[in-house]
């Protein structure tokens, strides 16, 4: 009998648990078992399968008996439904997040496993899921992008202190019901530029300078205490960006820093670097790194490049207009806020503070450890304290003219980038849809605000208010297109009503009397295939992009010059 | 964690030559994946805006209604277009358009449509674009057209050339400094075609650019001529892409009698199989369909008992 031979029983035995096992070191193991440590196999059988299960990455913390037959699968809608053993488990999840790390595994090899959260009930809104966490072991990073819905079989519990866990095997199959964002990239070793690293998800290496430290602390939301963070601003040539170490950090302003295995979380739109326990900080020797002076100007920002979520921002605006306006808070006292309409070369947004700032319309202001929040989807500047804002005595650029600020932005740009306010941007129209022109809008006045419903009326049913009799209101949607990229472009009664050259009730009567189809094909001829110039305000949110128009208008380009220029930048030789 | 929405597939600027030229396409693989005509010059049509002058329109009644299909001319040659028939919302502007075009009027129409192909079973690839929407327009509208698909099409042309020695790779094409948006297809053309002289596409660019610069009065000789109904001959303006590839071999109606014999099993031979056969003795597209419709309509040669489907008598 060969020495295989011998073995062939509990080798088969062992392969039953785990399938990617190798027969020839299984077979080894229990030579090992029974020569070296002086096992006999049988006894070593129960050892020899939880050492291939490890590789494997299976749960081994069970106690089911390893010559049990192999679990019938069980499939579950909800996490509640499972079991701290159960194995062999089909579910439906939402992933929220995926983690790659690397591990040294006993054999010495270094294998990419991942962690994460994901949530059960994929289908219904998130505060009707549970969130568990998981393990990869099966390097299925392709079928785990974060944002997709995905189908876990032969997936396995996991339950430590307490917390039940969902192990995902190599043997596990995983079927992407719902594509999410991008797949996983890569692991790699090699430090990342600040550029790259704000795009990315999951852990990074980074060389970078520290601009800035602050100690902080963060409350935690089961009341059980706080927690010392300190947060900061890390910088390259190629940008900054935020960072947040949950453990001790003393690197002073200035030092540049090797980081080596942290995370990227976003906080809103702004991703940060967290910096916790597994990550490597070091000082770095680099003497053609960008010097503190040089980096300066990554910190400041422009309007255009605002985020919702930001902190720390440093930025000079011109003021447009300025209003203080008190109310009363929910705990009955009387606050007052100020806010108004700001503007950069760039473009402009809204700033509300939250202190006694009173700078008067055309004035320069600069700002600093300003937040940015998203009010309508519009990312608009913060400020709590008086000591964030200074007015400037000299301007820093020629003041621009409130009433013709359109910033140009490319329609490709615009709808890559974040929303913003001011914008001008050009294309063709390639759509009006068919529900462009007189509609209906709930009157019903709302409690607690001051303004009406204002939903579109269905058949003449509100959603939210019921049936009623509307408001009529004219609008018009269409698609603006550069051949490129390409945006929804709404027009409300105003610009709807210049762009056609008719009011509203020219619109309703040609309406009444030639019907809808003829006013469609009206606005048709007047906006298919022309070449517009847009000015308004971009929305850019995760349903993709809307061009809410302030006007629209001929670019003021004709054919005849359009196709001068077009030979003078392609150098055509006529 | 919301969806995000299929992302809307922007409408690509082209000259006819360009997409007809095209036989390399893509069928979206879900139900909702989007399909695409993929351009020798790397364009991944999807969905298209396209303008020119109305140059035949004709109705088709089949069992499911009327369907029509109708071609745009533009400085390069023709784009084929159809609305089908359960595009019903469509219909009574097809109708209207239809009056107007039978009652000899000639027109500048734009429109957007979604990328279509027939294959035959020998391989020939036909596009066609199924209508979006369409307006009658002027021609300044035109004109301005005209310089976009221009430009768009040189962008691709020094995209093409640029990718001369590349992997024909989307990343390394796209890394090499192809535009992100053509890197893909560019790719693809550059797998599927073989290798092609710019200098067709370089005459097209030039006659847009040169009518709408207004050096060259052609927009409004094709109206012209296309509204005194008469044919651009051969050595005339006509670009050189509707010029028959090879010398017409033979009477063209015996071609076609040939085409039906040959392939009509019993049911009748398909439209476009007997247009493609035309297409390959040489004789333009053109004068394969007037030819059929005459020996349909007037001669009575050949019937069609069903739609698409001729037999000789």
């Amino acid at each position: 009998m060969t020495v295989d031979g011998k073995y062939a029983n509990l080798v088969a035995t062992v392969k039953e648990e785990c399938k990617d096992a190798s027969e020839e070191e299984i077979a080894e193991e229990f030579r090992r078992y029974e020569e070296e440590f002086l096992i006999p196999p049988e006894d070593a059988l129960r050892s020899v399968i939880r050492k291939f299960q490890t590789i494997a990455g299976i749960d081994v913390t069970g106690s089911s008996s390893a010559r049990a037959p192999p679990p019938s699968a069980k499939k579950v809608d909800r996490f509640a439904d499972l079991g701290s053993d159960d194995r062999n488990v089909t579910v439906e999840v939402a992933v929220v997040s995926y983690t790659p790390r690397m591990q040294k595994m006993k054999n010495g090899e270094e294998r990419q496993i991942a962690f994460g959260w994901i949530e059960d009930n994929p289908w219904e809104s998130s505060d009707k899921r549970e969130r568990w966490d998981y393990k990869d072991w099966g390097g299925h990073s392709q079928n785990l992008a974060p944002g997709s819905v995905v189908r876990l079989e032969g997936v396995s519990v996991n339950e430590w202190n307490d917390k039940k866990s969902i192990n995902i095997n190599r043997t596990s199959r995983i079927s992407v019901l719902r594509e999410g964002g991008q797949a996983n990239p890569e692991r790699t070793d090699e430090p990342i530029s600040i550029e790259k690293a704000s795009q990315s998800d999951g852990f990074v290496n980074i060389v970078a300078r520290v601009l800035s430290t602050k100690n902080d602390v963060i409350v935690k939301r089961d009341g059980s205490g706080q927690l010392n963070v300190v947060r900061g601003r890390l910088a390259d040539e190629t940008g900054s960006i935020g960072m947040l170490s949950w453990s001790e950090f003393d690197h002073e302003p200035g030092t540049l820093l090797k980081i080596e295995g942290a995370s990227i979380r976003r906080f809103r739109d702004t991703p940060e670097v967290n910096i916790g326990d597994t990550t490597r900080v070091e000082v770095y020797h680099d003497n053609s790194f960008a010097s503190m002076d040089e980096l300066a100007s990554t910190k400041k920002s422009t309007i255009s490049g605002l985020r919702n979520g930001m902190r720390d921002v440093e930025i000079t605006l011109q003021v447009e207009s300025w209003y203080k306006r008190s109310f009363t808070a929910k705990d009955g006292s009387e606050r007052i806020v100020r806010s108004g309409d700001v503007m950069d070369p760039t473009g402009r947004c809204r700033l509300t503070a939250w202190c006694d700032f009173d700078p008067k319309p055309g004035d320069f202001i600069h700002l600093n450890e300003a937040r940015v929040q998203s009010w309508q989807g519009s990312p608009d500047l913060v400020i709590d304290d008086i000591s964030q804002a200074t007015n400037l005595e000299s301007p820093t650029w020629e003041k621009i003219d409130p009433d013709d600020h359109w910033v140009n932005v490319g329609l490709t740009e615009l709808v890559a980038g974040g929303t913003r306010r001011g914008i001008r941007t050009k294309g063709s129209i390639v759509l009006v849809t068919g529900d462009s022109g007189i509609i209906e809008r709930c009157t019903v006045q709302l409690q607690d605000r001051d303004r009406k419903c204002r939903k579109r009326l269905r058949d003449g049913v509100c959603v939210d208010c019921g049936p009623q009799r509307g408001e009529e209101d004219l609008r018009i949607r269409m698609v603006l297109d550069d051949g490129i990229s390409n945006v929804s472009l709404l027009l409300s009664k105003e610009p709807a009503e210049h762009f056609l050259g008719m009011t509203q009730a020219e619109v309703s009567e040609m309406i009444s009397r030639e019907g809808q189809d003829f006013f469609l094909s009206s606005v048709r001829e007047k906006a298919l295939g022309r070449s517009v110039s847009v000015n308004g305000l971009a929305l850019i949110d995760d349903q993709g992009a809307m061009l809410l128009a302030d006007s629209v208008q001929d670019d003021g380009m004709s054919a005849s010059t359009a196709a001068e220029k077009a030979i003078e930048r392609w150098e055509v030789v006529m | 964690m919301e969806s995000r929405r299929a992302p809307r597939q922007t409408a690509i600027r082209m000259l006819a030559q360009e997409y007809s030229d095209a036989s390399l396409t893509e069928m979206g693989t879900g139900e909702f994946d989007p399909s695409f005509v993929i351009t020798k010059l790397g364009a991944r049509v999807n969905r298209a805006l396209v303008a020119g002058v109305i140059d035949r329109l004709e109705r088709r009644d089949g069992d499911n209604g009327p369907s029509y299909s109708g071609h745009i001319r533009d400085p390069t040659g023709n784009h084929v277009f159809n609305i089908a028939p359960f595009q019903e919302e469509m219909h009574a502007e097809a109708e209207e358009l239809l009056a107007r075009f039978e009652s000899g009027d000639r027109f500048l129409i734009s429109l957007v449509g979604k990328a279509r192909w027939f294959e035959t079973e020998d391989g020939g690839v036909f596009t066609s674009l199924r209508v979006e929407q369409l307006a009658i327009i002027d021609k300044e509208r035109y004109s301005r057209w005209l310089v976009d698909a221009a430009e768009a099409t040189l962008r691709r042309m020094k995209a093409y050339e640029d990718s001369e020695g590349l992997e024909a790779e989307a990343t390394t094409l796209a890394n090499g400094g192809i535009p992100k948006d053509v890197a893909e297809g560019m790719a693809q053309a550059r797998s599927h075609y073989p290798e092609f002289d710019l200098e067709n596409y370089r005459v097209g660019v030039l006659q847009a650019l040169s009518i709408a610069s207004g050096r060259s009065s052609m927009a409004e000789a094709e109206l012209e001529m296309s509204r005194s109904q008469l044919r651009v001959d051969d050595q005339g303006i006509e670009s050189p892409e509707t010029k028959a590839p090879i010398e017409p071999a033979g009477d063209i109606s015996a071609t076609i009698i040939r085409a039906i014999e040959s392939a009509d099993g019993g049911q009748g031979a398909e439209y476009d199989s007997i247009i493609l056969a035309c297409v390959q003795s040489g004789f333009s597209r053109e004068d394969a369909e007037d030819a059929i419709e005459g020996m349909r309509d007037v001669d009575g040669t050949i019937i069609e008992p069903r739609f698409g489907f001729f037999q000789v008598l």
